[in-house]
């Protein structure tokens, strides 16, 4: 012991009272389960405090001697508030334990208050550094897939997917939008076809798609639902919402609408949609995993990055509306006016909600027809409806 | 001859329930992050519960080390899912016109993955994992486990399950025969056939099952729906009636080294009274606790003046409300899952298991550090790691 005297701190600072002498902790002796991390038989030692030192002595063989500041408790431990049996560790990381029952409550209990729980334990050496190198790698290689590896694969896949093909994936999305629209469990919404306002709007795709042309023929649906919106599908489907249709206070407004659905089919921007979907949710679902709530995270996710897409899809799309309404002899700016009502009646999504939203702020969008209404002033432009036909699509579902 | 060990079982439901909630709490608020802390203590706890011979098995992984395997295992992963799955769709779309194909393959060609991954995440397990003082490991075979997963998985499918007890039997002694405590190699005794009567309940209901599935499809008879609800419930029953023999014949054969020999006696009513009463009591709390979640929150709305059925209240305080609720009862359902069948089955299965000759375990040597890259990033990354 003298070998040590030279290292004890100040004995005031001792943990287990000042005396250097040797000394059982308690009146009783303890003896108590030590591995030594080399072998799995316990041995039965005898535990005593000598300065700041732990002392554990085997009935045969060389005795132990622990620096009570390099003792750790292991944390976690299952069995109970007042039941909590003691497993002291080094500091060191060596698997040398000691097991303290917790029916040595003295020593238990001061053991428990003098001992801080083992934090960290020293496994890969200089694995903040590492962690540090990775989480930049691995974020960076996400955002390198999500945001340029998938959508150039999408877009250059997409100009060889044969049309059969494309009109396949577009058939089987029109199923699950209509599916997933629908309120009631097991059903889907109703496709609108009565027969006057089946043909007005026949009339009125004619009269844009003259001065187009598409990869698909174009089938245009009206869907019974109350949502005020349009889409185009793979494949040349485009749909627009009952909604949307009462909504509108002209024809022409409809039409307007409608060229904008034109574009994107046009350009193939559901075709490209679709693929970088397959791709994101994968990725997504690696990265949020299946903690409570990973679903929500993901489906936030996907509308973010699918948002960042489509602005710019948007502005393409309302570019090439303005083209082919005022090529059709129909008025550009229909389409701003329709979006003055909106946001009249519902406000511009502005903030935290524009950036979940995959379209362009509305008064950007309203400026944009305004201006190329401008443009169009000295052509002539006539109704793309008859008063009668109007009213038949706005009975389109009955 | 020393007398054999037992294991005894420590943990208590109050004091896992205050854990698991702590954690869960500190996992949703930061997002999902904490998740690797939470596995962590978890298992720090579960471990410690477990005590063959009174000294507790201690888990020694790192969160950390959990974090950076998961990081790694998503930059491999991210790239192959996401291209994979936007290949597979094109080439389904345009060569099937339909994305089934692509859905089929994207699940085939992430088969071996998941099979590598739960490999490497049992071998990260049982690196990390001591008994006074020593450590497991698991020798690294994780492809090869893969190939002889799938080939196994082939075999059975072919025999329509008849020789799912061959794969059960094989898959255990690949894993064990690489196994290691200390200095001692473990190994799988037995023969696989001896594993085909415990199945034979099981697989007949899983035949008379498909057979009803077939006579309904054929006929669109619905007497054949009405057999589905009595031969579904005794496949589920005989299931859990294989996996307790199962586990007894193979853990009953198995050595640590040369002398020592392990036994286990779980038994098949106590797992599935737990399987039952525990998902009652389960399904039971949950439904009281999410009633008075769903009260106190229509109260507050009402208190603050919005009429009966809530559909003028706002957005910005509907949807926060909405989201508490939604991870208040997946949360709860986690945590009383946990407490009251996850917790209660291991407790039984440890009890269960002994060793004989505890004092031939004196010829055995500590085993060198397992260094590791991923520590089971894999498995965390496609959710096959076990809940655990």
């Amino acid at each position: 012991m003298s070998d040590f005297e030279n290292d004890l701190p100040d004995p005031r600072q001792s943990k287990f009272g000042a005396s250097k002498d040797s000394k059982p902790l308690a009146e009783e002796q303890i003896f108590l389960d030590y591995f030594d991390g080399n072998s799995a038989i316990p041995r039965r030692v005898e535990l005593r405090i000598e300065g700041a030192f732990l002392s554990l002595t085997p009935a045969e063989g060389p005795q132990v001697r622990w620096h009570l500041a390099d003792l750790r408790r292991v944390p976690d431990q299952a069995g109970g508030k007042d039941a909590s049996d003691i497993v002291l560790a080094l500091t060191d990381g060596s698997a040398q334990r000691l097991y303290i029952p917790a029916d040595h409550e003295n020593l238990a209990n001061a053991l428990s208050m003098k001992t801080p729980v083992q934090s960290a334990q020293p496994t890969v050496p200089g694995i903040r550094y590492k962690l540090l190198g990775l989480s930049t790698a691995a974020i960076a290689s996400v955002a390198f897939i999500l945001f340029v590896l998938v959508p150039v694969l999408a877009d250059q896949l997409a100009e060889f997917l044969p049309a059969e093909g494309e009109q396949a994936l577009g058939d089987v999305t029109f199923e699950q939008i209509r599916t997933a629209l629908n309120q009631d469990a097991g059903g889907s919404v109703q496709i609108c076809e009565r027969a006057a306002g089946q043909a007005a709007l026949e009339n009125m795709t004619a009269r844009l798609s003259k001065h187009a042309s598409f990869p698909f023929p174009l089938k245009v649906h009206v869907l019974q639902h109350e949502m005020i919106n349009a889409f185009a599908l793979p494949g040349g489907h485009i749909i627009l919402f009952e909604g949307l249709i009462k909504s509108a206070d002209t024809a022409e407004e409809v039409a307007a609408v409608l060229a904008h659905e034109m574009g994107h089919v046009a350009s193939r921007d559901a075709t490209r949609g679709a693929l970088r979907s397959a791709g994101l949710i994968g990725v997504l679902g690696l990265v949020f995993g299946d903690f409570a709530g990973g679903t929500l995270a993901l489906f936030l996710a996907n509308q973010l990055i699918e948002a960042q897409y489509s602005q710019s899809v948007e502005v393409k799309a309302d570019n090439y509306a303005a083209r082919l309404l005022a090529d059709a002899g129909l008025p550009p700016e229909a389409l701003g006016v329709f979006f003055r009502r909106l946001r009249d009646e519902f406000g511009d999504e502005e903030g935290l909600v524009a950036h979940f939203s995959s379209h362009p702020a509305l008064r950007d969008r309203m400026q944009a027809a305004a201006e190329a209404g401008r443009r169009n002033e000295n052509n002539p432009t006539s109704s793309v409806l008859t008063v009668a036909e109007w009213a038949d699509l706005r009975r389109i579902c009955g | 001859m020393a007398r054999p060990l037992r294991t005894e079982f420590v943990g208590d439901r109050a004091g896992l329930f205050r854990f698991g909630m702590k954690l869960s709490a500190l996992t949703v608020l930061t997002l999902g992050l904490y998740r690797f802390w939470m596995k962590t203590r978890l298992r720090r706890w579960y471990w410690s519960a477990i005590r063959p011979g009174g000294h507790p098995m201690e888990y020694v992984g790192d969160p950390l080390e959990k974090l950076l395997g998961f990081l790694i295992a998503v930059v491999f992963l991210a790239f192959y899912i996401g291209i994979f799955n936007l290949i597979l769709m094109f080439l389904s779309f345009s060569f099937w016109e339909g994305n089934f194909v692509g859905y089929a393959a994207s699940f085939i060609v992430i088969i071996p993955v998941l099979f590598f991954a739960k490999y490497r995440a049992r071998r990260y397990l049982l690196a990390r994992t001591r008994w006074r003082g020593i450590r497991f490991g698991l020798e690294p075979a994780a492809w090869r486990y893969s190939m002889v997963a799938m080939v196994l998985w082939a075999i059975t499918l072919l025999s329509a399950g008849a020789l799912w007890p061959l794969m059960t039997f094989h898959l255990e002694k690949f894993r064990t025969n690489r196994t290691w405590f200390g200095s001692a190699k473990l190994s799988q005794g037995g023969r696989w056939y001896k594993l085909i009567v415990p199945a034979t309940p099981a697989l007949m209901s899983l035949w008379i099952s498909l057979g009803l599935v077939a006579g309904f499809g054929a006929t669109e008879d619905p007497a054949f729906i009405g057999g589905l609800f009595l031969s579904l419930p005794a496949l589920g029953v005989f299931w859990v009636y294989y996996r307790v023999a199962a586990f007894r014949y193979l853990q009953s054969n198995k050595m640590i080294g040369d002398d020592v020999a392990m036994t286990a006696t779980p038994r098949f009513w106590r797992i599935f009274g737990i399987y039952v009463w525990g998902n009652v009591a389960v399904g039971f709390i949950l439904g009281i606790v999410a009633s008075v979640v769903f009260f106190v929150l229509v109260v507050i709305l009402l208190i603050l003046g919005f009429s009966e059925d809530l559909s003028d209240a706002p957005v910005y305080l509907a949807f926060p409300l909405g989201l508490l609720g939604y991870f208040a009862v997946f949360v709860f359902w986690d945590i009383l899952t946990q407490v009251f069948v996850r917790m209660p089955l291991l407790a039984h299965y440890a009890e269960s298991i002994g060793i004989t000759d505890p004092m031939a375990l004196s010829a055995l040597s500590q085993r060198d550090r397992d260094a590791f890259l991923d520590a089971g990033g894999f498995a965390e990354a496609l959710d096959v790691g076990a809940a655990i």
